[in-house]
């Protein structure tokens, strides 16, 4: 029985690993730029698509193509707020969230219509090897996903401590009017932060594919997961984002586990939905009144 | 006098930062009384914790007789109390009229009174000219008659206006001081935080000063400004060292 | 919003006229067809819109009630043998239960994070209706009995009487939303939308406003759903709570014009238009097609008019009459 439950919560601190580059972006843009990227979770899917591509085509392994994957994203993400973000700051709520919205349903169906529906999937050296703890089974492609992942966080967690660009993001993200007359570029500031969570939204697909499947859609669950983590982490907070997504992970795994396969769902909006109820600004957030 | 307001004791933190700290002091009905302190001595939180946007850690409000902690900010606004805030909020979206309507409304759901109330207020502030501008497209100073308009619209007992007279020149300061000399004449009763003194001079007749979120000094205009704790906490020590001393070879 | 003048009547009635006597003129099946779904989600954009345009609460979860409206309706009918017309008033009172729970956790969001858990609402009401097949047939979902001409219980031999039905059902959306519009309830609303901390400052309760608009909205969604499944004589929980129909429901008043009277009904004409035209030109089986182009119409609004496309009608209408100077559709006409 506690080896069953052991398993469970590793299980769901692996998957957490990629939970949490996901929600870590989400919080990330939220935090600076102001806005909710409702399309993370395509950019997790092109992440795959890329990272697929080049093995098919090449036989590159998925962790090879994050040294490609993880600077495409990051241009996509500067292009992205350049070309579209920047024009709807000044419009307030609505139009930023219809914007990323629109952006989602353009993605996912441009990639139905180009790559069509089905599953596709890559097959490393590693994707069915485990290691054993004792008792306890890692697979390794997970356990490989899990630790690239938190060591992309904690170098996230440095550059925004230690150097001058993450601290300008910080402070952009705590006062924009009072960091721009602190001389900070709050262009710049904002392409830097979605082009560093479009990256962490691409390392996750291609740190998923030696072990989940690519098909159009896929985005949708991660960034589901991914809102929760970060509504439960308190919006805008990183290691917030992080803990979170460990936590939902831990708590999907349990899930399926102990109530059923198709359970993980109703465990995320449970989780939402206990959140709102009784801590809606977060684990990590002051009172609201 | 009854008395329209009462605080007692009210605090507020917010994690480390003690906002506001056992602060007391009341007002007569019809009385203007300014609450000034310098930057952060927790004024505009104080006038956020009376009228509901936060609730107090410890302490209570009496408006008009009744507890008002707890209460929602509609619901004070409804026994009484309006405020303006420190920066405009105006409903963008909406012209002039309709902003002033929707806060006659809560006395009268009738258009057609709602409406003349709200003309009745926009009068008043000066802004008839421009009923069916957009709130949007209106000057900051406008925004902020409009502030002003929309909460006389609710026909309030006591009005709490947080700095409505920063950055005016003079001649706008003195319109406005006007304005608050006839509200006060009309017998509402007044709360104004602010920074301009020749404004406070000219309406209140009684001040508060905050430093740090605690009250440290109380009482009339001579008083208040001859206070060495006061001009300590604008100023600093020496200067409150040299008034102490100049006081005494009046 | 345009004042009812009586030249704008005259033209209204006009147009109405006109709208009315679409199936004595056409009797292709398929452009009947079209005109349904025209008139079915503008009344659903309708119905989002009092809560989307005007309160600015922006739900992506619509299809909850859009489901619970058509679940209940065909519960009774297929189990009880209740005609549609009472389960489509039940339909409606069970949503607007249900968005009292939904309201009272999901407003506690604001903005995005709103839309986020409107979403997840409604997933987990179509999750609910996928597993339990003791009352609701699960992820099969059922057909309804097809009982020829029978007015009394929602069915009909040939489209012409959908249409009207849900004609009449937008005319009443549309009667709702300018009465609202009109009212104390609709300065409220805006204000609400605008600044909901400010509204509370002059005595507006925003929390009771956002749940009652709620209700409405709920309400008139799950008449549409009743219509749908009486329409295509088909239930199951993933047309039911489909995504499609919630983002839909959004679109529709987004690119016609959020927060004005007849900017869904604009909206769902060109998208549904466009859709239309799509299709035929294309033929079907392109999955993502119709999706992209919406999006990308979308996109294309929110960059270039934000405050949607009635704008460009109402200019037009106001040239074609020379009224004067064209009446921006978001500036509050009080006069």
């Amino acid at each position: 029985m506690l080896t069953t439950v052991a398993q469970a919560v590793v299980n769901g601190l692996l998957i957490g690993g990629i939970y949490a580059l996901v929600s870590i972006g989400v919080t990330l843009i939220f935090g600076v730029v102001k806005i909710v990227n409702f399309a993370q979770g395509e950019f997790v899917m092109i992440g795959m698509y890329i990272s697929y591509f080049l093995a098919s085509s090449f036989g590159i392994d998925p962790l090879v193509s994050l040294i490609v994957v993880m600077p495409a994203l990051f241009v996509i993400g500067v292009l992205l707020q350049h070309l579209l973000i920047r024009r709807v700051l000044a419009l307030g709520d609505m139009p930023q969230i219809f914007l990323t919205f629109a952006l989602s349903l353009l993605v996912v169906n441009v990639a139905l219509l180009l790559f069509t529906a089905n599953y596709r999937t890559v097959q490393a050296p590693y994707s069915e090897t485990a290691i054993h703890l004792g008792a306890i089974n890692l697979p390794v492609a997970k356990l490989i996903a899990f630790v690239v992942a938190m060591t992309l966080s904690a170098v996230l967690w440095v550059f925004l401590h230690a150097t001058d660009l993450g601290k300008a993001m910080r402070a952009a993200a705590q006062n924009r009017d009072v960091a721009m007359l602190m001389g900070i570029n709050p262009d710049r500031v904002f392409s830097v932060a979605v082009g560093v969570a479009l990256a962490l939204a691409g390392a996750a697909g291609a740190l998923l594919m030696p072990f989940y499947p690519a098909y159009p859609l896929v985005g949708q669950v991660f960034v589901l997961m991914a809102f929760v983590a970060v509504v439960l982490g308190t919006l805008g907070n990183v290691t917030g984002a992080l803990i979170a997504s460990l936590m939902m992970g831990v708590a999907e795994s349990l899930g399926i586990q102990f109530v059923g396969a198709d359970s993980g769902l109703i465990v995320v909006f449970v989780m939402l939905l206990l959140t709102l109820a009784l801590r809606p600004s977060g684990l990590f957030g002051g009172r609201s009144r | 006098m009854p008395e329209a307001l009462v605080i007692r004791n009210i605090s507020r933190r917010f994690g480390g930062l003690r906002a506001v700290q056992d602060l007391s002091f009341a007002v007569n009905e019809g009385e203007t009384v300014a609450l000034i302190g310098p930057n952060g001595a927790g004024k505009t939180t104080s006038f956020n914790l009376i009228t509901g946007y936060y609730r107090p850690d410890a302490g209570s409000v009496f408006a008009f007789g009744r507890e008002i902690v707890g209460l929602r900010p509609h619901e004070i606004c409804a026994h009484g109390l309006a405020r303006t805030f420190q920066v405009a909020r105006p409903f963008g979206k909406m012209t002039v009229l309709a902003n002033v309507m929707t806060g006659a409304f809560l006395r009268d759901r009738r258009m057609e009174i709602a409406r003349e109330q709200a003309r009745q207020a926009i009068d008043f502030v000066g802004l008839s000219a421009k009923e069916h501008t957009p709130a949007r497209d209106l000057t900051t100073i406008d925004q902020r008659r409009l502030e002003l308009a929309r909460a006389l619209a609710t026909q309030p007992r006591l009005l709490l206006l947080d700095e409505v007279m920063a950055g005016l020149n003079p001649a706008e300061i003195d319109q406005a001081v006007a304005l608050v000399g006839k509200l006060s004449q009309r017998g509402l009763t007044i709360v104004i935080v602010e920074h301009v003194m020749r404004a406070i001079l000219a309406v209140a007749r009684h001040i508060v000063v905050l430093d740090h979120g605690q009250k440290i000094a109380e009482g009339n205009p001579r008083e208040v400004v001859a206070n060495p704790d006061v001009i300590r906490a604008y100023l600093g020590t020496d200067y409150a060292q040299a008034a102490s001393v100049g006081e005494r070879q009046c | 919003m345009r004042r009812f003048t009586s030249r704008n009547t005259v033209w209204i009635c006009l147009l109405f006229g006109a709208v009315l006597a679409v199936p004595l003129f056409v009797s292709n099946s398929f452009a009947i067809d079209i005109c349904i779904r025209i008139l079915l989600f503008a009344f659903i954009g309708v119905a989002w819109n009092l809560m989307g345009g005007y309160a600015k609460q922006l739900s992506l979860g619509h299809a909850a009630y859009f489901g619970l409206g058509a679940y209940t309706s065909t519960i009774l009918l297929i189990r009880y043998g209740v005609s549609p017309w009472i389960g489509m008033l039940v339909g409606g009172i069970v949503a607007m239960l249900a968005s009292l729970p939904i309201g009272a956790l999901c407003f506690r969001l604001r903005g995005p994070y709103f839309a986020i858990a409107t979403i997840a609402t409604a997933q987990v009401l179509m999750l609910l209706f996928l597993k339990f097949r003791d009352f609701a047939w699960g992820a099969e979902g059922t057909t309804i009995p097809n009982l020829g001409d029978a007015p009394l219980m929602m069915q009909f031999e040939g489209k012409a009487p959908y249409y009207y039905i849900v004609l009449a059902l937008l005319v009443i959306g549309l009667v709702v939303t300018y009465c609202i519009e009109r009212s104390w309830i609709g300065y409220y609303l805006v204000a609400v939308g605008e600044d909901e901390d400010a509204a509370e400052a002059i005595g507006v309760d925003a929390q009771g406003i956002k749940r009652n608009i709620y209700l409405i909205s709920a309400f008139l969604t799950a008449l549409a759903g009743t219509f749908y499944v009486q329409y295509i004589y088909f239930i199951d929980p993933n047309t039911a709570f489909s995504f499609n129909v919630s983002v839909e429901a959004a679109l529709v008043s987004i690119v016609g014009g959020i927060g004005t009277l007849w900017g869904p009904v604009v909206g769902t004409v060109f998208l549904e238009a466009t859709s239309a035209l799509l299709q035929s030109w294309l033929g079907g089986g392109h999955g993502g097609v119709q999706l992209t182009v919406y999006s990308l119409i979308l996109i294309a609004v929110i960059l270039i008019r934000p405050a949607g496309l009635i704008g460009i009608v109402t200019e037009f209408y106001a040239r074609l009459v020379r009224s004067g100077a064209a009446t921006a559709k978001e500036v509050r006409l009080d006069a």
